[in-house]
């Protein structure tokens, strides 16, 4: 379980300072999707950097299993992300000169996976994903919406148990967003992963089991999702 | 991540290129340099070298053949072989001359060449004659761009004829010469003195012991010993020479840590996003690092490839139009610039590195 206690983010100090995020304290199980909406600056890609370790935060904890994970060493952060984290963003960030079964291959490579297994991994995911023909293609020969199913690809591979996506559809057409999203969402809640979405785009309710509002830095509501009525592929997991 | 360095290196091929271009230039200089220096070095000592003498004595104050003239009483060999050890005591007379044949005018190092007592001759004769007579020289084979055998040499006012080519004797400005020892001495003019004599020990007696034993019976002299002697005729090409590989050795490091730096530090910037996302993904600094260090060693290694192979090709070809260009190269000579272009090549990589530990990965989340 992945518990956000009391987490504030505060950028500048004195007159200057800014409270970019204030309090939010949050519950994820696995199998959770949670959909962070917000107007622009309201802190949410401050939240998800604090959740996902790229970010110390000002104030509060984020727990893995218990474990509080905000005081850890750069490498053991690192360790953490590797081995628990993964993301999604809007801009895809595949890497320019490795082609899409590498890049869905490289965070095992970096685990220290063997060649073959993280090759046949990769291909089994991107197969699932509905890649399958364009494993050797680069990032540049690939549409926005092959490219987000490789970033998908690449953020399920190392079988994290926290999703963190960053406005994942705004690059992407309605129709394909919303096949992307499926896609993510109905494979981690299968397999048993947080998911955290990121986004202005409303749609993205119909994927998400809850749905929290953040405006000036504070979660100021909290609503269910419509993923159960839309993702017919039900896992077991229980909501907390 | 050795493939993504890879990768990431061959997707910029001008980049790349561009890099290589740099250290080949850096090490081919610096190879050529080496390979001139120990050319120039080991010409220098030839000669020397090739003589059989365990002893060489001059005049107190010389130190070798080129610069510091000697001057000895010819009746010196009388005394040299009364000290215990000494076997025979031959004269060797030389003198560098501006010599002049068919309209061109260079300079020769004449030796007194006496084929009786075996002293003062050629280290090998390729071509002609032997064993020149009465106003007749052997040249070094070096020289025969300018001359032929049969042609002419006016020295000091005297026509000796060519009659033989040997080697072994180039020294690189110069060359050495050999004719009879009258000849020398109607050029030198100096009947009743010798420039030099060649000890020979008897066998078994210790060299350095004799040398201090000459010096000790005869306060006028300086006896070293046929190794030291190279020594000191070839400390000028170190002395005049090293500093100036030096300079231009750090010239060629500068411009190969400037190329492969700044390539790799533009290829950092530009690749930051990409960067960040590898530490989001969960690389440690030290991984990064180690992506960035193959890349700057992998541009080294195959920029030291290509220069090794044009300094070589360079070293076979200039010298066949440039006589001065006398290129010897080692293979420890070889081992060590590699270790220096590593060592380049992890120099380069510093600045790049030290952006890198900077990259916040917090950006990935940019647009």
């Amino acid at each position: 379980m992945i518990e956000i206690r009391d987490l504030s983010k505060t950028f500048g100090s004195g007159h200057t300072a800014v409270k970019a995020v204030r309090n939010i304290s949050l519950k994820l199980v696995p199998g959770d999707i949670v959909l962070v909406m917000g107007p622009s600056g309201s802190g949410k890609t401050t939240l998800i950097s604090m959740i996902g370790t790229l970010m110390r935060p000002t104030g509060g904890d984020v727990l893995l299993d218990g474990k509080n994970v905000t005081e850890l060493s750069p490498d053991k952060l690192a360790d953490f992300r590797l081995n628990n984290v993964s993301f999604v963003f809007q801009s895809f960030n595949l890497i320019a000169a490795l082609n899409a079964e590498l890049n869905v291959m490289l965070p095992l490579l970096a685990k220290g996976t063997s060649k073959s297994a993280a090759r046949q991994n990769a291909r089994e995911l991107l197969m699932k994903l509905g890649i399958g023909e364009r494993l050797h293609h680069l990032p540049r020969d690939l549409s926005g919406g092959e490219k987000q199913r490789v970033a998908v690809a690449r953020a399920l591979v190392n079988e994290p148990k926290i999703i963190l996506a960053d406005e994942p559809t705004a690059n992407l057409d309605s129709k394909t967003g919303h096949e992307v999203m499926q896609l993510l969402c109905q494979t981690a809640c299968s397999e048993g992963r947080a998911v955290i979405i990121v986004s202005h785009d409303t749609r993205l309710k119909d994927v998400a089991k809850r749905v929290i509002i953040i405006e000036d830095g504070r979660l100021v509501k909290e609503e269910r999702g419509n993923h159960e009525a839309n993702c017919p592929m039900e896992h077991k997991h229980a909501r907390p | 991540m050795f493939l993504l360095a890879i990768k990431n290196l061959f997707q910029e091929k001008t980049r790349f290129l561009i890099s290589v271009g740099g250290v080949a230039f850096s090490v081919t200089l610096i190879i050529v340099l080496t390979g001139l220096y120990r050319g120039w070095n080991d010409k220098l000592g030839e000669y020397i070298r090739s003589v059989p003498v365990d002893i060489w004595v001059m005049q107190k104050g010389s130190e070798e053949l080129f610069h510091t003239p000697s001057i000895l009483p010819i009746t010196l060999d009388d005394e040299l072989v009364k000290i215990n050890g000494v076997q025979s005591a031959k004269p060797f007379n030389a003198r560098r001359l501006a010599v002049s044949s068919g309209g061109q005018q260079f300079q020769l190092y004449i030796v007194g060449y006496d084929p009786a007592q075996n002293s003062g001759q050629p280290a090998r004769v390729v071509e002609g004659k032997k064993v020149p007579g009465p106003g007749e020289i052997i040249v070094d084979r070096s020289q025969s761009k300018k001359i032929s055998i049969g042609d002419k040499i006016n020295a000091a006012g005297r026509e000796l004829e060519v009659v033989g080519f040997a080697e072994g004797g180039d020294l690189v400005i110069t060359s050495f010469a050999f004719t009879l020892p009258e000849e020398l001495n109607k050029i030198q003019s100096l009947p009743d003195a010798v420039n030099n004599f060649w000890v020979t020990l008897n066998p078994g007696t210790d060299k350095n012991k004799a040398a201090g034993d000459i010096e000790s019976a005869l306060p006028n002299v300086t006896a070293v010993t046929s190794e030291e002697f190279v020594s000191s005729n070839t400390k000028i090409v170190s002395d005049s020479f090293l500093p100036v590989i030096l300079v231009l050795v750090l010239v060629s490091i500068a411009v190969g840590v400037a190329v492969i730096g700044l390539t790799i530090f533009t290829s950092t910037i530009e690749k930051a996003k990409e960067y960040g996302v590898l530490k989001a993904i969960g690389l440690k600094n030290r991984q990064l690092y180690a992506v960035v260090l193959k890349q700057a060693l992998i541009a080294g290694v195959v920029g030291f490839g290509v220069g090794a192979v044009i300094a070589t090709l360079l070293g076979a070809s200039v010298s066949q139009y440039v006589p001065q260009f006398v290129y010897q190269i080692r293979s420890l000579d070889i081992a060590w610039i590699f270790g220096l272009t590593v060592v380049m090549a992890a120099l380069a990589a510093y600045i790049p590195l030290r952006r890198l530990a900077r990259i916040d990965p917090t950006e990935v989340f940019k647009a």
